[in-house]
């Protein structure tokens, strides 16, 4: 009797490896031919598609746009991924293939879906296909639920680039979980020279973070005009951060009229942050104007203001590195006047200046260096 | 015919490029990776490379650099394939030795412009 249950347990085991076994083997097979049909279906528009766009869409449009669905179906990922890897003619040419082939018109619906990876999938569509129509739908993503979402959205407004998203974008900062700063940033100045209105006027929102991206998208936009909003927000604004920001931005935008804010800000009583970026950003600016006040800043007891105005004159070049070789002779004056070297070294002012002249020294050699302070 | 030997990794890239090289009469030679760009390029100099930056294993900046060192390559012109025109990227580019450098996304009738433009400083 034990011996009949043993052997009816063993055979219906057997029954069971063997039914998953041949399971996975049809499975495997329906699979693989599942898959060399669709590359097979996939073959013939994807060539269509390599000649089309070779040709810069000047021939075969309307070939393309008549391919059978199935066939679409299977050449489609390949296509999308080829579009966002392309520009001028050939891009515009495929684009108006999708359109024609009802693409934008899915992806515009897909935008509302339940699933958000339909979602995202759907504004990556609308930013490779560059398509302005599909921005204020764009947009209303900026508020979904999810994060991933919302991150592809922000994606496609800077591939599109359409300067009307600024504001949304600028609003979509103020929330709890925001889109990264800097991929905000990268994405408003894809939006160009047409946002930097918008952006000025942001300037004025009440989050700190806001008014930060807001100023780093200007200073990467080279936005000229904006220097004394700008200089502005340097003298009067309440946050430390946005005050540093406003520096280097004015730094960046290298403007004869950002020497005086970023020369006033690097006054004693200022907050120490905000005097070391307005000392690097006068380095940045490369205005020689400069150098009188950064020279004066190398015996500064703040470290790093000190060390922000050694390399500010580093950068400016020829008149920074006269003064920061001034610095160190007027120190050899007086040790050998003294007769006595400093048993501590040099005084601070001399040490940032040997360090920043050992800098611009290397990989440039020439009759550089005064930088044997006695010791 | 003039050969040009593109590495690229990207497989869309590699293929657009090749079939618009080769419609333009080039013979295109077409790998995915630095190391098997060097081998080739070392067995038969081209008259002209086409590098992705960002390639994995070895990078196309540091396949320029070993271009330019080997007396057989030293001279032949590379166009770099560079994702983004940060001007890092560039400085390192043309720090190798780059000819002349696309941007990505990038247009086939431009790129095609930059190797006939090349080519033709070269021959002359």
């Amino acid at each position: 009797m034990m011996l009949t249950i043993a052997t009816i347990t063993i055979i219906v085991l057997i029954v069971i490896v063997a039914a998953v076994a041949i399971g996975i083997v049809v499975v495997r097979l329906v699979r693989t031919r599942r898959q060399r049909r669709h590359t097979a279906l996939a073959a013939g528009p994807r060539r269509a598609l390599l000649a089309f766009v070779a040709d810069n869409g000047e021939d075969g449009g309307d070939d393309l746009v008549a391919i059978a669905d199935d066939a679409w179906r299977a050449a489609e990922p390949g296509a999308l991924a080829l579009l966002s890897k392309l520009r001028g003619e050939a891009h515009d040419a495929l684009a108006g293939v999708f359109l024609r082939r009802g693409v934008a018109r899915q992806a515009i619906r897909d935008l509302r879906h339940r699933s958000r990876v339909r979602r995202a999938r759907a504004a990556q569509i609308l930013g490779d296909l560059e398509l302005s129509a599909a921005v204020p739908e764009l947009c209303r993503l900026l508020d979904d639920r999810h994060g991933e979402v919302r991150i592809v959205a922000v994606r496609a407004l800077g591939r599109i680039g359409d300067p009307a998203a600024a504001w949304r974008l600028i609003a979509s900062l103020d929330r709890s979980d925001p889109a990264p700063s800097l991929l905000v940033t990268h994405t408003l100045v894809q939006l160009g020279a047409d946002a930097e209105v918008t952006l000025s006027a942001a300037l004025d929102h009440p989050q700190a973070r806001v008014r930060v991206v807001c100023l780093d998208a200007l200073g990467l936009l080279g936005a000229t005009g904006a220097v004394d909003r700008i200089a502005r927000v340097l003298r009067d604004d309440t946050s430390l951060d946005v005050r540093v920001a406003a520096a280097a931005n004015l730094g960046r935008l290298g403007t004869r009229s950002a020497v005086d804010p970023l020369t006033d800000a690097l006054g004693a009583a200022r907050p120490m942050p905000l005097r070391a970026a307005a000392a690097r950003a006068l380095g940045d600016l490369g205005a020689p104007a400069a150098v009188t006040h950064l020279e004066g800043l190398l015996d500064d007891d703040a470290f790093r203001v000190a060390h922000e105005a050694a390399h500010a004159l580093r950068r400016l070049g020829h008149p920074g590195h006269e003064a920061l070789r001034r610095i160190v002779s007027r120190e050899a004056d007086v040790t050998s006047a003294t007769g006595l070297g400093s048993p501590a070294g040099p005084s601070g002012a001399a040490a940032h200046a040997q360090e920043a002249l050992a800098l611009a020294g290397v990989g440039n050699p020439g009759p550089e260096p005064v930088l044997t302070v006695t010791r | 015919m003039s050969r040009i030997l593109l590495a690229e990794d990207d497989p869309d890239i590699r293929h657009l490029v090749t079939f618009k090289l080769q419609r333009a009469g080039f013979d295109v030679t077409a790998v995915a990776d630095g190391f098997a760009a060097l081998r080739d390029a070392h067995a038969h100099p081209p008259d002209l490379v086409l590098l992705d930056v960002r390639m994995p294993r070895i990078s196309g900046i540091e396949v320029c650099r070993e271009l330019r060192a080997d007396r057989r390559t030293a001279g032949v012109p590379i166009i770099m394939l560079t994702a983004q025109a940060r001007s890092q990227d560039l400085e390192q580019a043309f720090a190798a030795g780059a000819t002349d450098y696309v941007v990505k996304p990038f247009s086939p009738r431009e790129l095609l412009d930059r190797v006939e433009t090349v080519l033709a400083r070269v021959s002359t």
